[in-house]
């Protein structure tokens, strides 16, 4: 690997610094240009005040696991006025519902037709405030489903241009998933964007959320020089009773992308979420995920895998608050990292006194297959209530297991591709879960890309 | 059921005591430039130690409260008196310690353990070391154990060489006050190659309503030697609060051995805030032994910098929190060299509406290859009033790593209980069995006079209505 050339830096950027403009002026013309309701500008004003005033990093406890300093955000353009064309797109097969998003703009919509007879409702966040407005300030109304504490959710409350909503009624249950996708494609364009999903009591739906750059194939290793990206994007989560709702996320935007994201869930009575997520573009992701298992023996299980390379920092989040009777929470986060490759892993699991009978595991596993890439895990348990089923975490570090790679060897598999069979592994748990084969194929065949790529790469720099 | 009636209460005041001492110097409640510009008067310091203070003062004024623990800003440092000089001179012999402060060390029971098996009893009366022997043997082979205030007299050399390379005094605020202020503690230099065979003892106790206690606690251990420190504390009970902020620095020298046990059991108005370090050089191995029961507030996390190749850590953390008290303790492991180990075993209770919280850092920086590591933290919450954290940070920054960290919280389980019962115990017997047992990782590397006192601690902090 050569050396790269140095990039000129305008100025030295702290760590907590943002760099991305975003004005009060803009958020009032991002209102002006979608034209909700006084309610809503209200609601984006106090987002803003909230951006404005709050750091970059509330919780004490991660204060010195913040770097924002790969996002070089000063050239790049916010995106304010959503382009509707809803050219005819067809459906892919095995799935019910699929929605695109590129740089902002709404560019296909379709539903199967049985999805739509079952009253399901898959379009635009401006669209469904202007049909439905009761439903959707309920939805939306004093961001409840927005980390108050957090700045760059109240960014996106302040600055969101575009949004999606999928409502399911009571008892709908989806055999195929629906797919939402968003795309960057032009550079330095900078995307906020909200997603909502309600599922009603009994509803039953499998989502496939695709974070993809606008030539798939090219994917995540582009060239360096562009000005980058911004997409901040969210998934507020409502589960009715007895719900049940799988989402698989590939995050495969590319290494000129900054990737915010915010996910928020509020797990009703007896209701089932399951998340597996996945990150492998982007060249800096700062993701934050919230369960909230309010309702008597909710479930919540979130799968989520990093395979990290170059300059890449993935600064991850999560916090798991039991509340109800009986919940259970099954969280896992594995992280595999070339070259110059960074993770911070910040789990917490809160038990309230009032969630008696929970069962919370939080495991937290790093593989680092470079010695400059660093793992940094931070598990963390609060608990107010010792009448659990179980509370406990696990967090390990280490390298390709030994035993493992001469077990492979001895089977006759060259020692780089035994390698590489244990890192693909240990990362299949998530790739397993996405409820599309195509898009399934497609998460082996990066990851693939990737650790040829990676050890490719790394092969050079030792010669 | 008899889930509703009370299991233990805290029964530490029957161990307070506090004697009215003639104090022959003491500074003005708060502190200033003059203030530490007194204290370092009334010691006859060399200037290098006033300018030292001074600029640690400076440092403490400007450096911001931490706000990652809460409660700290309730600290009034302007009541606290900073510095209490009770006797004219460090006593050389038990005859010539006054009556009435060995009237307290009777009540410690320290005469008895030093004829025990003691090797040397460092007392500290407030803030002066009022007592200190050390047998002859020990200082035939060369062994140094002595108030650090003498030490910066007698043995200046080795006392500058060391002193605040461990804890700088810009490390933190607190290790900031101390280094202005400080006043007492240990300093203990073993020679090249020798072996202490006894542990070395001292007692800190706190008496005086507001009296800051600062001590500063240094230990170098030259190559190839050994020792162990033991340390513990009682204090009685006031009503309003009291401020204990040590630093305590160890240099463990290539092949060097050392242990340091604590047993701290401060009353619980006393906020301790404690900067314990130590650096371990090349095939060292360093163990803090760490037992939390007292205070309101203990704020302490003794840690390890793993400077040489082969060096070993071994940290043991139990804390028990009651009623009003927060122990915020764990541990540190920071793995700078090639081939290293750590081991943090961290064991907390609570109960009563007590706060236990483990916070600990493991971190293998670029270059420290081939490092084993493991962190185990247990709690175990007596009821559901009670409260139970854990904020462990795992850094890890080679690729050749072995690490591992385990946490788990939870209840006594009551399967355990019914077994014990129906082999004829009381419900409280058979609970106080298996706190014990589940403390019992730190008792058994206890020398066994204090594993006996720190069980009988723990049972009578365990024994109440039951039974």
């Amino acid at each position: 690997m050569t050396v790269a050339s140095p990039r000129p830096r305008p100025q030295r950027q702290g760590l907590t610094d943002f760099t991305l403009a975003v004005t009060r002026e803009d958020v009032a013309a991002i209102h002006a240009a979608q034209g909700g309701p006084d309610w809503l500008l209200a609601d984006r004003e106090a987002g803003f005040d909230a951006f404005e005033a709050l750091p970059a990093e509330t919780n004490d406890l991660y204060t010195t696991y913040i770097d924002l300093r790969g996002a070089h955000l000063g050239e790049t353009e916010l995106h304010r006025t959503p382009v509707v064309e809803r050219s005819a797109i067809a459906l892919p097969a095995g799935a019910a519902g699929l929605l695109v998003v590129t740089d902002g703009d709404l560019t296909g919509a379709a539903l199967s037709r049985e999805a739509a007879a079952a009253g399901v409702v898959l379009t635009t966040l401006a669209d469904f405030i202007a049909a439905r407005p009761d439903r959707a300030r309920a939805l939306l109304d004093n961001a409840s489903t927005l980390p108050s504490n957090d700045r760059f959710a109240q960014l996106t409350r302040a600055a969101w241009s575009q949004g999606v909503v999928l409502d399911v009624p009571a008892g709908v249950q989806l055999a195929d998933p629906i797919v939402i996708r968003w795309v960057t494609g032009e550079a330095g364009r900078a995307v906020i964007g909200r997603t909502f999903i309600a599922l009603g009591d009994g509803a039953k739906v499998r989502l496939l959320e695709e974070l993809v750059g606008a030539d798939a194939s090219t994917a995540i290793a582009s060239s360096g020089d562009a000005t980058q990206s911004f997409l901040a994007g969210t998934l507020e989560v409502h589960l009715g009773r007895n719900a049940s709702l799988e989402v698989a996320s590939l995050q495969e935007l590319p290494e000129t992308t900054v990737a915010f994201q915010h996910r928020n869930a509020v797990i009703g009575e007896g209701a089932t979420l399951h998340w597996a997520l996945a990150q492998l573009g982007s060249r800096l992701v700062r993701s934050r995920v919230d369960n909230r298992l309010e309702g008597d023996r909710s479930v919540v299980e979130q799968v989520e895998i990093v395979f990290g390379g170059d300059e890449q920092l993935f600064d991850l989040t999560s916090y798991t608050r039991h509340i109800g009777r009986d919940t259970t929470g099954n969280l896992l986060s594995k992280g595999a990292l070339l070259d110059r490759a960074r993770t911070y892993m910040k789990g917490m699991i809160v038990i309230e006194k009032t969630a008696v009978g929970t069962d919370s595991f939080l495991g937290e596993f790093g593989m680092n297959l470079s010695k400059a890439a660093r793992s940094v895990a931070i598990p963390s348990l609060e608990i107010d209530q010792p009448d659990c089923r179980r509370a406990a975490h696990s967090s390990s570090v280490g390298p390709i297991d030994e035993t493992q790679l001469f077990y492979l060897e001895s089977r006759g598999i060259p020692p780089d591709e035994a390698r590489k069979f244990i890192v693909l592994g240990f990362l299949e748990p998530v790739v397993a879960r996405v409820p599309v084969a195509d898009a399934r194929d497609r998460l082996r065949a990066q990851l693939e890309a990737k650790w040829d790529a990676g050890v490719g790469a790394g092969a050079d720099a030792a010669a | 059921m008899t889930a509703t009636r009370e299991i233990v209460t805290d029964k530490r005041e029957q161990f307070a005591f506090h004697d009215d001492i003639a104090y022959l110097a003491e500074t003005k409640r708060g502190l200033t430039r003059a203030t530490i510009e007194e204290i370092s008067g009334i010691k006859e310091e060399p200037e290098w130690m006033l300018q030292y203070r001074l600029r640690a003062f400076d440092h403490f004024q400007k450096r911001a409260m931490p706000t990652w623990t809460d409660g700290l800003d309730k600290i009034d440092f302007d009541k606290i008196v900073y510095y209490r000089k009770p006797s004219e001179r460090e006593e050389r012999s038990w005859e010539d310690v006054p009556e009435q402060i060995k009237a307290t060390f009777e009540r410690l029971g320290i005469p008895e353990a030093e004829r025990k098996f003691l090797a040397g009893v460092g007392a500290q009366y407030d803030s002066e070391v009022v007592y200190h022997s050390v047998k002859e043997e020990l200082s035939k082979l060369g062994v140094v154990f002595m108030g650090t205030d003498q030490a910066l007299k007698e043995y200046p050399e080795i006392f500058r060489k060391h002193f605040g390379t461990v804890v700088p005094a810009e490390d933190n605020k607190f290790s900031a006050l101390n280094s202005a202020v400080w006043s007492g503690g240990s300093f203990v230099y073993v020679p090249k190659g020798v072996e202490v065979p006894l542990p070395l003892q001292a007692y800190f106790r706190i008496n005086g309503e507001n009296t800051g206690q600062f001590e500063r606690t240094l230990i170098v251990v030259d190559e190839g030697a050994k020792v162990h420190y033991i340390e513990g504390c009682t204090a009685p009970i006031y009503a309003t609060d009291s401020l204990h902020v040590a630093v305590v620095e160890v240099v463990a020298l290539p092949g060097s051995k050392v242990r340091y046990t604590t047993i701290q059991n401060w009353s619980n108005d006393v906020y301790n805030l404690v900067t314990k370090r130590a650096h371990a050089y090349e095939n060292s191995t360093v163990e803090w032994i760490d037992a939390n029961t007292g205070s309101r507030k203990t704020v302490k996390f003794p840690a390890i910098y793993l400077r040489g190749e082969g060096a070993t850590a071994d940290i043991i953390s139990v804390a028990v929190a009651g009623k009003g008290q927060h122990q915020d303790t764990g541990a540190k492991a920071i793995h700078l060299a090639p081939n290293t180990r750590s081991r943090i075993v961290s064991k907390s209770v609570s109960k009563d509406g007590g706060r236990a919280t483990y916070r600990g850092q493991l971190k293998v920086s670029p270059g420290a290859t081939n490092v084993v590591a493991s962190v185990r933290c247990d709690a175990l919450m007596l009821d559901d009033i009670s409260r139970s954290d854990t904020y462990p940070y795992i850094d890890i920054g080679e690729d050749d790593t072995s690490m591992t960290h385990e946490a788990t919280v939870g209840k006594v389980s009551q399967d355990q209980v019914f077994y014990l019962m129906s082999r004829g115990l009381t419900e409280n017997e058979a609970t106080n069995l298996i706190v014990q047992g589940f403390l019992e990782v730190f008792t058994k590397e206890l020398p066994m006079e204090y594993a006996i006192e720190f069980n009988r601690l723990v049972k009578l902090e365990m024994e109440g209505s039951l039974g």
